[in-house]
């Protein structure tokens, strides 16, 4: 038998050896520093991009209403509860008077008093002006007789005195009841003050709205400044939002805006930016902005819940755009990753405004149509041989 | 009688003495033998007789105490070997047949006879060629490409031959190798030797007890306890 | 001349590459080892690097903020920016913490990063989806290796956050994978406690008699909102100006405005040096036990198939094949079987190294000098195998 050329063993041997070579070989290429990195790109294109700002806030009353004694006391009673409405004016809870009401008998017995000693001062001086009618018509009487040399002088004298009297004494009377008049007001005044005290007693509510807390409860001793209800205006609420300053330029009264609860993440409610407060946080380095609610949601969101504002600005002019995830630092610039022929050069860039979704105006550096580097397996160099792919490996879709 | 001045294999006066003093053993006293070019002689003597002893001396395997050996007309060993590199010496001269043909098992059959023109230096090519021609000549070419596994044992043992003979060396020695053979193998194997002497004028010196074959010697060299001497064989010829 | 260690292979190839790529197997647990140390090193360098960060000041005294905890007053970075040389300053925090994604919790270290958009140091380097940070609450970019993907919302400590990109190879020197979020969010997460300690708090407070008093009815609320405020950050990072060598812009800071500053090369020192240090040690004597188990292997195998053919070395020298032809033979058998398992070793660990938890980074280099050591282990064990072949006696070829 002819010894064949190769053995078939011989054959499989080398085979096997080849194979593991050229896996070998696979290997080296693919993962080491000679392996190519994954990437994937993308076109700039020419954008208007829209910022939009995004801070936290709380929501807040604009108004509330503290109400509580202006002076120390006892609280007597409280009316109303942490939920209830109330209306302007309506009566929410009373002070202890202590000796108030006491104090408004005895002013209003007073004011009786005063008038009553009016009516006496009235009478005399009806008595005085009767009293001088009299004299006078004597004088007079007398007057005439002595032109008819009646009487004596002397008689005549003494009907004028009587008559000078006469008016002193009705003079008297008036001023009398001029006295009696102010004590009457005086005693009227007294008792208005006593019944203001005593009016000041009672809390009442300022305007119509909802009792927010209530932090006292009857038979609790308080001191003046303390409140005992907290009354806001529902239709008043706004947020109190806070913006990092470092990208909040435009940020101004009259912008619309969407306003997340956080007890209610998925709905985003219209809003709109009230003002912007003038003076900023330092140390928090916020912008602070106040947030209206175009329409209020039933139920009442809590006051102090967080909410999420995104205040939208006008979109700017359109200018060549990248994904934020294509602005790499690279020796001290910044700038994008350009392919340019199957291989990566930097370019450094300016950026301006990005939005919310990251998209990033390119002030400089980029004309528009080139390719930049969106995504890498690894962090890119001057040195790195790319590939351009779809998605870089071990990201699932 | 040979002719005692021509080629072949030639030892005087050879002795084997292992251990000193007196614990010595003498293995091989003063032992006179040579063998002609195409002579096929035999050595025969009990177990412990000095046999395999005479044999490694003869295949430059063991050094002797004392003596004198000649091999082609070149003193290999006289009180000391004569010869620095053994190993080439028993490459080019000195053709071994064992009792098992003991082939290199990873080696074909072609190979296993290359081997040794290839040990010698000869290219590839060449020796291949050299071997094919020994396997015809034992006509065992047809199992050219087998590997030793796959061969018979009178395959394996004729490709051995073929081995010993290919560098055409002056002496074979064979050790005892009919002896697992029965008396048809056996008696092919020598009457291969026989030829193979005769064809390429080789010495051939072969140790055996094995009856079947002891007839077919002209010669026979007799040891005991160290000694040897000379006998007639019988030269019973091939049938 | 044939290759006799070529033929004797052939015969029997399948042993062979069998007995190849076990030895292979074990090479490759060594490359592994080596390259969970050397991913070690390579997950300290990425954290340092990955930021564009040059200088990190840290509290005084202390080897933060990786290797220690730091502290510093979260307005220091003015202060900083104002040095002559530093082109950015922003502050940062580290912690690790559990952070929940619906049942699952992943341990990883959050890090608050000042806003300011890509390329501001501590800002991730690179994404690999999404996009960065761009309000300042409530968003994260979370390393791949925490298995959240974009849209995802996770829960740290007391928030919820959306996952808005993605980054690879950000993780922590103990191996964390990172998740950025806004600065803020992360002091929060940092200094407040859970609500129920909040509340304890608030009533501790108003147990105390000094701050209920009856005429300053402020004064406890303003003693709570100032028990929750958190102004401490772990370090600022700090970006040099062209032109400025670091150790120059370190110095002043040091010294005037007492803090602790470290340079890229100190930071490595403290990282690889103090953190790492120990396990390197393990590692390095793991590697050492497996060079030896792998050379008694090898040495055992080698003369296991010597032996295996002695009667046919005895043959081969009787026969007249010189001393040193054997030992090469040997020799070779020996060095096939080391290529084979190097190859092995490398295929295997490349293939099995990306299922590590931690990053397992097999080098080139360490490859090259496996190969070498494997090359002289094979030849120092095939000795053992050579003197056994060498020291038979062709006589027992020839029977007794």
């Amino acid at each position: 038998m002819k010894r064949p050329l190769v053995r078939p063993s011989t054959l499989a041997f080398a085979g096997v050896l080849a194979l593991l070579l050229a896996l070998f070989a696979w290997v080296v290429m693919r993962s080491g520093p000679l392996a190519r990195v994954p990437v994937t790109t993308t076109i700039v294109g020419s954008v208007a991009v829209a910022p939009a700002l995004y801070g936290i806030g709380i929501v807040e009353s604009r108004y509330t209403y503290r109400i509580g004694p202006t002076q120390a006391g006892r609280l007597g009673s409280v009316l109303v509860d942490v939920g209830d409405t109330v209306r302007a004016g309506q009566l929410l809870g009373e002070m202890d008077p202590v000796d108030l009401d006491q104090r408004v008998d005895a002013n209003r017995s007073a004011l009786e008093r005063a008038r009553a000693g009016v009516t006496s001062a009235q009478a005399q001086e009806a008595d005085m002006s009767a009293r001088r009618q009299y004299a006078e018509t004597q004088a007079r009487r007398y007057e005439q007789l002595l032109q008819a040399r009646a009487i004596s002088a002397e008689a005549t004298e003494a009907r004028r005195h009587e008559q000078r009297l006469a008016e002193a004494g009705l003079l008297a009377a008036r001023a009398n009841l001029d006295g009696a008049r102010r004590e009457v007001e005086r005693a009227r005044a007294d008792l208005d003050g006593a019944l203001r005290q005593r009016a000041n007693m009672r809390l009442v509510a300022p305007v119509d709205g909802l009792v927010a807390a209530r932090s006292a409860d009857p038979g609790t001793s308080l001191v003046a400044g303390q409140w005992v209800l907290e009354v806001i205006d529902p239709a008043s609420l706004w947020i109190n939002a806070r913006f990092d300053q470092l990208r909040t330029g435009g940020l101004r009264g009259g912008l619309p805006a969407r306003v997340t609860l956080r007890s209610r993440g998925d709905q985003a409610l219209a809003a709109r930016v009230v003002r912007v407060e003038p003076k900023a946080d330092a140390i928090t380095e916020e912008l602070l902005a106040r947030v209206v609610l175009d329409h209020v949601p039933q139920p009442l969101p809590s006051i102090g819940e967080l909410a999420e504002v995104s205040v939208e600005l006008p979109p700017l002019d359109p200018r060549p755009t990248v994904p934020n995830a294509s602005v790499h630092r690279n020796d001290g610039a910044l700038g994008v990753w350009v392919v340019e022929a199957g291989s990566i050069k930097f370019t450094p860039v300016r950026v301006g405004a990005a939005d919310l979704d990251g998209r990033t105006q390119i002030l400089d550096g980029l004309e528009g149509g080139e390719s930049v580097v969106v995504y890498s397996h690894t962090m890119l160099n001057t040195r790195t041989r790319i590939t351009v792919v779809d998605r870089v490996p071990g990201v699932s879709p | 009688m040979a002719d005692s001045h021509s080629p072949g294999i030639r030892i005087e006066a050879l002795s084997k003495r292992y251990g000193k003093g007196d614990t010595a053993v003498d293995a091989l006293r003063h032992v006179d033998m040579q063998v002609a070019p195409g002579e096929v002689v035999g050595l025969i003597g009990p177990s412990g007789s000095g046999k395999s002893t005479l044999l490694k001396c003869l295949g430059a395997v063991i050094e002797p105490s004392a003596g004198r050996m000649t091999l082609g007309d070149r003193v290999v060993y006289d009180d000391g070997w004569k010869i620095r590199d053994l190993r080439a010496l028993r490459r080019d001269n000195i053709g071994f047949v064992f009792q098992a043909p003991y082939l290199i098992s990873f080696l074909d059959a072609t190979d296993n006879v290359a081997l040794l023109p290839m040990l010698a230096g000869c290219p590839n090519a060449e020796s291949r060629r050299r071997a094919r021609e020994m396997l015809r000549a034992l006509d065992v070419d047809h199992r050219a490409g087998a590997m030793p596994a796959q061969l018979s044992g009178g395959e394996q043992q004729r490709i051995a031959i073929a081995r010993a003979l290919v560098n055409r060396p002056p002496v074979i020695l064979a050790d005892e190798p009919t002896a697992p053979l029965d008396s048809e193998r056996a008696l092919a194997v020598i009457r291969i030797l026989h030829e193979m002497a005769h064809q390429y004028q080789t010495a051939v010196i072969v140790v055996t007890h094995d009856e079947k074959i002891i007839p077919t010697f002209r010669r026979i060299y007799q040891i005991r306890d160290g000694n040897a001497h000379e006998q007639v064989g019988e030269g019973r010829p091939f049938r | 001349m044939i290759s006799l260690a070529g033929r004797d292979i052939l015969q029997a190839w399948g042993k062979f590459v069998f007995t190849g790529v076990g030895l292979g197997l074990l090479i490759g647990a060594t490359l592994t080892m080596a390259g969970v140390y050397r991913g070690m090193v390579d997950d300290a360098r990425v954290l340092l690097g990955s930021s564009g960060t040059d200088l990190w000041v840290v509290q005084r005294d202390t080897l933060g903020p990786y290797a220690e905890a730091s502290s510093v007053y979260d307005d220091t970075w003015r202060a900083i920016a104002s040095i002559a040389g530093v082109a950015r300053a922003a502050n940062v925090t580290y912690q690790t913490m559990q952070v929940r994604r619906g049942e699952r919790d992943v341990r990883s270290m959050v890090v608050g990063v000042a806003p300011g958009g890509p390329g501001e140091p501590g800002q991730p380097g690179h994404l690999v989806a999404g996009r960065h940070l761009t309000r300042n609450h409530y968003e994260a970019v979370a390393d791949v290796a925490t298995g959240f993907r974009p849209g995802d919302r996770i829960r740290i400590r007391r928030n919820d956050h959306i996952v808005v990109g993605l980054t690879r190879r950000m993780v922590s020197s103990s191996g964390d994978p990172m998740i950025f979020v806004a600065l803020k969010d992360a002091q929060q997460a940092q200094f407040l406690k859970d609500n129920d300690a909040i509340v304890r708090q608030r009533r501790r407070t108003a147990a105390n008699p000094a701050f209920d008093l009856p005429g300053a009815p402020g004064v406890l609320d303003a003693v709570i909102a100032s028990q929750s405020v958190n102004p401490y950050v772990n370090a600022v990072l700090v970006q040099l100006a062209p032109g400025y060598a670091a150790e120059d812009v370190a110095e002043p800071i040091r010294r005037w405005k007492r803090l602790q500053v470290y340079t890229r090369a100190q930071m490595e020192d403290i990282l690889i040096g103090k953190l790492i240090a120990t396990s390197a040690r393990q590692i390095g004597l793991f590697l050492v036990i497996l060079a030896i188990v792998s050379a008694a292997i090898v040495a055992f195998i080698i003369y296991t198939l010597t032996m295996a053919k002695i009667r046919e070395i005895a043959v081969l020298k009787l026969i007249g094949t010189k001393n040193s032809t054997i030992s090469w033979m040997i020799l070779q058998q020996a060095l096939g079987l080391g290529v084979i398992g190097i190859i092995v070793g490398k295929l295997a660990a490349t293939l099995w190294a990306p299922v590590f938890p931690r990053n397992v980074l097999l080098e080139t280099g360490d490859a090259g000098r496996a190969l070498g050591a494997v090359l002289v282990i094979c030849v120092l064990a095939s000795i053992v195998a050579i003197r056994a072949a060498l020291k038979v006696d062709p006589a027992e070829a020839v029977g007794g």
